[in-house]
């Protein structure tokens, strides 16, 4: 009789706690899954943005090309699982001296309720300039405006 | 009342067993799910930066013909658009193809170390590495990458040895893997005499392929047994719309040796080094530099003549090198460099240098090593060098961990 109690006492504490530690088990995993995979899915869009303004700027670079200005439209998707995602870049100078007269701007995407954020570089000239603007997934025209100026300076923007 | 004790037991190991067989078996599914994902993602990057080398020409955009060292990294031929690559700027890329060639304290990139008679060693110095390609990229340290531009169009060229008296050579043309039927064969042919050696011969004429993308082409009145005649042979082919080139020259070893071109700068300047052979004897020769128009129409940029010479290379007698200096054509060209034994003439032989990949149909490898690496994505671009058809391959393997948690 004493066995049948300590076996009792034993199996329903742990059956219980299967009942709480299965689901949370399910749903670290799961939550690990659905964060690699937008993380994933934000840094696909940030790098996919950061080769086109760098295919962009290199339409615009030849001194060939006159004082003009490009629009470029940008085939990212608007929403990653449901969540829309926004971004800017900044513009900053580089310190290897093999790199000393490129500039790099780093794109930042933030996917919007998660707060799931993806980074992306790309090497650009030093005749490029930044202009403050923000990348907005869900707008209708979302887009890259890169503006040739007289002297071949490119300022780059996002636009839509 | 122990049968009981074990069943609680048993059963309780059964649980806690399949409960972990669970979890594992959940977790491996979602570590595959993501590295499915990471897959595509490096699929994606591979092919944005396969459009971002092909579509832009780098900074400065004449970097391949000016021997600038780019600030920017692209292969796009500045006078042209789309998928049209410099000649110039894949001859810089630092070849990940052979051994490197070292000669007198410079090490030169092995484009082509006298397959079938063809030779490209650039000086390092003048070469784009794959380092400073990467940074220029943005990809070093986070993607491996490997650039392959090969011809798309393949033309093999061989000599007929059943041939005694005389040179046939049998030309193959290969599509993708299969033969180019009824493909228009258009060919320069520069041959010497060991007895006239100082004379370059020249023979242009046209043939075609038949059914299995085979020709064979005779030339009765050169006779290339014993080493008494050599040749450079450069074929154009096209099908369809598509060109290919293809070369073959009769890069003889004499008695006293052969000549081995190493280009020393992108301003034209060319070491012709001595390889001694069994004799000491010195090694005459001729040097022809030819401008390739776009239709395949040569104009010779006559580099040295060997009536204003004597040139020779003598390694034994410390003149193991020679140096000539071309002047780059905008459109690229040839150089067809004929050699001789000084003591009777009657041993001979041709080689020739392109200037420019795309000239002959040289293929170029540039990059890292991809071995040994998880997951490759590879892309394809079909691309054009001066009118050429290649083919351009980049394979992309991430550099980082893919370390998985749970």
């Amino acid at each position: 009789m004493a066995h049948i109690t300590i076996e009792y006492i034993i199996m329903i504490p742990v059956l219980i706690l299967q009942i709480f530690l299965f689901p949370l088990w399910a749903s670290w995993l799961m939550n690990i899954w659905v964060d690699s995979r937008r993380t994933l899915a934000l840094q696909e869009a940030a790098s996919h943005i950061g080769s086109s303004i760098q295919q962009v700027y290199f339409v615009l670079n030849p001194a060939t090309v006159a004082a003009q200005t490009l629009t470029q439209k940008l085939n990212v998707p608007p929403f990653i699982e449901n969540y829309k995602y926004a971004g800017n870049a900044t513009l900053k100078s580089i310190l290897d001296p093999e790199l000393v007269s490129n500039k790099v701007l780093e794109i930042t995407l933030k996917l919007e309720d998660v707060g799931t954020i993806a980074k992306a570089t790309v090497i650009l000239g030093s005749n490029v300039a930044w202009r403050e603007s923000t990348f907005v997934s869900s707008a209708r025209a979302s887009c890259i405006i890169a503006e040739k100026l007289a002297n071949g300076t490119i300022c780059l923007s996002f636009g839509g | 009342m122990t049968g009981s004790t074990i069943d609680h037991l048993i059963s309780l190991t059964v649980f806690i067993g399949a409960l972990l067989v669970f979890i594992s078996l959940f977790n491996q599914t979602l570590q595959t799910a993501i590295l499915y994902q990471r897959q595509r993602y490096l699929a994606t990057k591979c092919n944005d930066l396969l459009d971002n080398i092909m579509l832009n020409p780098g900074i400065p955009s004449d970097w391949g013909e000016s021997g600038n060292v780019p600030i920017g990294f692209g292969l796009q031929d500045p006078k042209f658009t789309h998928y049209a690559l410099s000649p110039f700027s894949l001859m810089r890329l630092l070849s990940f193809a052979g051994n490197r060639a070292y000669y007198n304290g410079t090490w030169y990139s092995n484009v082509s170390w006298g397959v079938n008679g063809g030779y490209l060693f650039l000086s390092e110095s003048e070469c784009v590495s794959y380092d400073l390609a990467s940074k220029l990229l943005g990809t070093k340290g986070t993607y491996g990458f490997r650039l392959t531009i090969m011809p798309t169009v393949n033309v093999t060229i061989v000599e007929d040895q059943s041939a005694a008296d005389h040179l046939r050579l049998n030309i193959t043309v290969l599509g993708q893997n299969s033969p180019l039927a009824g493909a228009s064969i258009k060919y320069l042919l520069y041959w010497i005499s060991a007895y006239i050696p100082t004379f370059v011969n020249f023979t242009t004429g046209m043939a075609s392929t038949d059914a299995l993308g085979f020709a064979s082409l005779e030339f009765h009145n050169i006779n290339v047994s014993q080493n008494k005649m050599a040749y450079v042979f450069i074929a154009r082919v096209s099908a369809g719309g598509l060109y290919g080139v293809g070369y073959l020259a009769r890069n003889a070893v004499t008695n006293a040796g052969t000549i081995v071109p190493y280009v020393e700068n992108s301003n034209g300047t060319i070491l012709l080094v001595h390889n001694p052979g069994d004799s000491n004897a010195a090694l005459h020769f001729n040097a022809s530099f030819y401008v390739l128009s776009s239709n395949f129409q040569t104009s010779n940029g006559g580099v040295l003549n060997i009536t204003s010479g004597p040139w020779l290379v003598n390694y034994g007698e410390g003149k193991p090198s020679f140096v000539l200096q071309i002047q780059p054509p905008n459109n690229g060209g040839f150089l067809v460099l004929s050699y001789w034994k000084e003591d009777g003439g009657n041993e001979c032989g041709m080689v020739v240098v392109p200037w420019g990949i795309g000239i002959i149909g040289l293929s170029i490898i540039f990059g890292g090593d991809s071995a040994g690496q998880g997951w490759v994505a590879t892309d394809i671009r079909q691309v054009a060098v001066r009118g050429i058809a290649y083919q351009a391959r980049l394979a992309l393997w991430s550099l980082e961990s893919y370390g998985m948690m749970g």
